[in-house]
């Protein structure tokens, strides 16, 4: 995992010193994280402001809490960012909001109302996971773009692969000889196939040229500009204060400070 | 029965190539005479017991009590073919119930229709195949299904997060399960009497029943054991893929 060389000395304080750490950062913040709360909220206090809203989940895997009573507010048609180190739980979160993964306890809304009592195939097809390493599903680029929204016209297809920035000339390429790069933005463009309202990234850019991390960095900002609410798991600060409106950062488990990404001093530590 | 009637005392006399199995073992130092000796006795008094638990079937057992050693060959087998299923839950009652759907569907047909007569000494050897049958196939489908989820829980959950159910995700990974288990049985069956002379007929024969009846036997033996494990397969891919994904369409493992 790419991470700078200090951020790692950082990390490697044992547990209790991190812990009163924390603790003094988060009392420090609450008011700033409030206000922002607040904004998004647009005042009235309810859920439904926010595409998700995460209540004190926990989620324990054998000995280890992966998840320990995060809580997190994902407004509406704003890009959103996840930082925090390897194993901090990002991906597992995602995988709640799909409900991919069940908490042992907490809560998870989406539009308002409890994930579980959504219909959770059309929960998914709304909610759109994009994994970090996507696998691909199909023969063709063409037909990866299909996979799940079904028969698509050329047109169509054309314009969901300009908009991850691959030309329409890759349609009938074999996707078993696509870059990795490549591969990435076809996943993105199979999602975006479904016309979702929400883009879970788990590290899209992580290991990629930078050509194909433009590519879906601009994509990002093209779907939050037509209200797209994304939320991002990333590794990469710069890649965060380009494009995410607000970043939470995870650290072992839980949200240790969260703001927009440019008053965030976890970000360099943890990124 | 009029051909070869064998004894006791000609048992006796193939002892003489036990003691060539324990010579061999011996001069060749390969430490295996003990295991040769133990074998041989433990073949022998496997098949006595079992032996005197068919005479005391077929004598006083009637349909019924074959049908009973039919019911404990289904439990046998479904515990076997369940430990090949680690990692699937609850295999073990999976493979019991594809196990018996297999194995009484097709016993039922046979019975039913008339193909064989209703009596102990065809209902167990002829349930102890398909049983048998069964169970390799049922063995495989978990076999497989427990390494499609390890092997492929990132493109069974790319499909889940595309808005797929579990039965559209899981459906390649289903097939593959299903045509590996069914392979054996059908590749058995094209090679029958060229390869392999199979144990039903190879025993009619030395029975002295003339080779065109024992042949028709073992074509009924043949396609008896492709629909057994066939539906078995087919029974333990279905509960196994239930048993896999949860009601919120996730796997459960």
């Amino acid at each position: 995992m790419p991470r700078a060389a200090g951020g790692g000395a950082v990390l490697a304080m044992p547990a209790s010193r991190w812990g009163t750490t924390l603790r003094e950062s988060v009392r420090h913040r609450v008011s700033r994280g409030a206000r922002l709360m607040s904004r998004t909220q647009g005042g009235s206090g309810v859920a439904e402001e926010h595409a998700f809203a995460i209540d004190e989940v926990v989620l324990r895997r054998g000995d280890t809490t992966v998840l320990d009573r995060v809580s997190l507010r994902v407004p509406v048609g704003r890009c959103t960012a996840l930082v925090g180190r390897s194993g901090s739980g990002k991906s597992t979160l995602l995988r709640v909001l799909t409900r991919l993964a069940e908490p042992d306890s907490g809560a998870v809304y989406y539009r308002g109302v409890p994930v579980a009592e959504w219909d959770v195939l059309e929960l998914r097809r709304r909610v759109q996971l994009v994994a970090q390493n996507p696998v691909l599903l199909a023969g063709t680029a063409a037909e990866e773009v299909a996979v799940g929204a079904g028969a698509l016209g050329e047109e169509r297809i054309a314009e969901l692969l300009g908009r991850v920035g691959l030309d329409a000339g890759l349609a009938g390429r074999e996707t078993a000889a696509l870059s990795g790069g490549e591969a990435q933005r076809l996943a993105l463009a199979r999602s975006l196939a479904l016309e979702p309202d929400v883009l879970l990234l788990d590290e899209p850019t992580a290991a990629l040229d930078s050509e194909s991390a433009t590519a879906i960095e601009n994509a990002v900002r093209s779907l939050v500009r037509n209200n797209v609410t994304v939320l991002l798991v990333s590794h990469a600060t710069e890649q965060v204060r380009r494009i995410a409106d607000h970043a939470a950062v995870l650290v072992a488990g839980r949200v240790a400070d969260s703001g927009p990404p440019g008053e965030l001093t976890y970000l360099e530590e943890t990124a | 029965m009029n051909g070869t009637e064998l004894g006791w005392l000609e048992v006796g006399t193939s002892v003489l190539l036990v003691a060539v199995a324990v010579l061999v073992a011996a001069h060749q130092r390969l430490g295996l005479s003990k295991d040769v000796l133990l074998a041989a006795v433990r073949a022998f008094v496997q098949l006595v017991a079992v032996g005197m638990v068919l005479v005391v079937i077929f004598e006083h057992g009637g349909a019924l009590g074959a049908l009973g050693w039919v019911v404990l060959m289904v439990v046998i087998a479904g515990q076997v073919a369940g430990r090949r299923g680690k990692g699937v839950p609850r295999a073990k009652i999976i493979a019991t119930v594809s196990v018996a759907s297999g194995a009484g569907v097709a016993l039922a047909v046979l019975l039913l229709l008339d193909v064989f007569p209703g009596r102990p000494s065809v209902i167990v050897p002829i349930g102890g195949m398909i049983v048998a049958n069964s169970m390799q196939a049922v063995g495989l489908v978990l076999l497989r299904l427990a390494e499609h989820v390890d092997d492929s829980r990132a493109e069974i959950e790319a499909r889940l997060s595309l808005g797929m159910d579990s039965a559209e995700a899981f459906g390649p990974h289903r097939r593959s399960a299903a045509r590996a288990a069914l392979l054996p049985a059908i590749d058995a069956t094209k090679v029958v009497g060229l390869i392999s002379l199979p144990g039903a007929m190879t025993g009619l024969i030395l029975a002295g029943v003339d080779p065109l009846t024992a042949i028709r036997y073992q074509i009924v033996v043949m396609y008896m054991i492709l629909g057994a494990a066939a539906l078995a397969a087919a029974v333990a891919v279905h509960l196994g893929q239930r048993r896999l994904f949860d009601q919120a369409q996730r796997l459960r493992v």
